[in-house]
């Protein structure tokens, strides 16, 4: 018989505090996160025009990202707290 | 004193079953490993004189702390002696760091692999390859420092193909990529110079990047002529209009007719940079910026990279043959830059 070790790690367990989901978007204020890639600022646009018209969202607001490979900057987190109740982000190609 | 490693433990029946094990765990890159039995790994930590529990890198985004100990357990799976393992560790290192932003170039679709150029006396004491073949296979140290360096991308940074590494092609330099530079030879000042250290520390400098592009130029007896061949290859590669980084390897007979024109690195980074732009016209005709043709774009130039010293010039090479390469980056510049790390003993 033999040992050998394993070469995996598992990533560190964080808690992470997940707000409830809203029950209805009615009135609720909208953070579209762009991530920079082309197009990505329209396909965020549509989406959250059909957040206003068709599930009652009472506004939108865009914010970019510096690039598309790395998380959005602090200054995005701490304006997205102040005005938005729930937020859109994703990454396509 | 002993070393105590922590790595959950298997028990095979011997090294050919340890090697089927390896592949149903699902922690190798489709070759056959050596086993990592705790011996082996203890070698390889002693031989860089690490604690198996010193953090070399975290991955923030992926919050994967990599230890010099799953370093070591990965660089005995890929075929390294235990003298390699300083060279893996700085590699880590330099992936690790925040201007090399591991997120993106370990999982884009834009299927990067890691670009390893060793510096210094080091090279030369492994017999890391700067000459013939330079990409080929034929030199233990290169081919196994480069696999180590995947295995842990893939085992314990999490960057496994179809699931966080979602290269759409990959290219076959994710197996292993790592040449030196030849600086035996070399007239030039070496890249680790060029970067802030002294010749006779070693370095590891490590870029994302695509594969390698031969261009070939039989004809030139003088600089001008041969980086004309080389800037007319470049101009559309890669990552036009998205200005990466570029390496640049010349090999022994293109670097004898650079330098006997008295060009140095500097001068051939500047010629590159100011024949390889882009006229933005060009660049929305064939669809890699955005956009309509608006008068004047003929002649509003975007440079292939954003400064010269985005192109990184490297001696190496066979000795004959009229040919060199340059390798595009991954993405830009601004998502993902080379780092360069003291290879420490």
């Amino acid at each position: 018989m033999i040992e050998i070790l394993d070469p995996t790690v598992e990533a560190a367990t964080q808690p992470i505090a997940y707000v409830d989901r809203p029950g209805s978007l009615a009135g609720k204020r909208i953070g579209l996160i762009e991530n920079t890639k082309f197009n990505s600022d329209k396909l965020l646009q549509r989406i959250g025009e059909i957040l206003k018209t068709e599930y009652g969202a009472s506004e939108t607001r865009m914010f970019r990202k510096h690039n598309s490979s790395v998380p959005a900057h602090e200054e995005i987190i701490q304006e997205v707290r102040k005005t938005c109740d729930v937020i859109v982000a994703g990454v396509g190609d | 004193m002993a070393v105590v490693l922590t790595s959950k433990r298997y028990r095979v029946e011997d090294a050919t079953d340890a090697v089927e094990f390896c592949f149903q765990q699902g922690w190798t890159d489709g070759l056959p490993v050596v086993p990592p039995t705790p011996d082996r790994v203890s070698a390889m930590l002693g031989a860089a004189r690490l604690d198996p529990k010193q953090q070399i890198a975290f991955i923030t985004h992926r919050s994967v702390s990599v230890t010099a100990e799953k370093i070591a357990v990965n660089a005995v799976m890929a075929g390294c002696k235990p003298g390699y393992m300083p060279v893996v560790v700085a590699a880590v290192e330099g992936i690790g760091d925040p201007a090399w932003s591991y997120h993106g170039p370990g999982t884009s679709t834009g299927g990067a692999a890691v670009l390893v150029i060793v510096n210094g006396p080091i090279a030369k004491e492994l017999e890391i390859n700067a000459g013939d073949n330079l990409f080929g296979p034929g030199w233990r140290a290169n081919l196994t420092i480069g696999r180590a360096l995947r295995l842990v991308m893939r085992n314990v940074c999490g960057s496994l193909p179809g699931l966080l590494d979602r290269g759409t092609l990959g290219h076959p330099g994710k197996l292993s990529y790592v040449i030196a530079e030849n600086e035996g030879e070399s007239p030039w000042t070496p890249l680790h110079v060029e970067r802030g250290f002294r010749p006779e520390q070693s370095t590891v400098t490590v870029m994302a990047a695509e594969s390698p592009h031969q261009f070939y130029n039989q004809l030139s007896p003088d600089a001008e002529g041969v980086l004309t061949t080389l800037a007319d290859a470049m101009q559309r590669s890669g990552g036009a209009g998205r200005q990466p980084q570029y390496v640049v390897t010349l090999a022994g007979e293109h670097m004898r007719t650079i330098a006997g024109s008295g060009w140095g690195k500097k001068e051939i980074r500047q010629f590159l940079f100011d024949h390889t732009q882009n006229s933005h016209a060009h660049l929305k005709r064939t669809n890699r910026i955005p956009g309509a043709v608006q008068p004047g774009d003929d002649t509003k130039l975007r440079p292939l990279v954003a400064s010269p010293d985005d192109i990184l010039v490297v001696a190496a090479g066979g000795r004959a043959g009229a040919f060199s390469a340059f390798i595009p980056g991954w993405g830009g510049a601004r998502s993902s830059q080379a780092t360069t790390k003291e290879v420490r003993r």
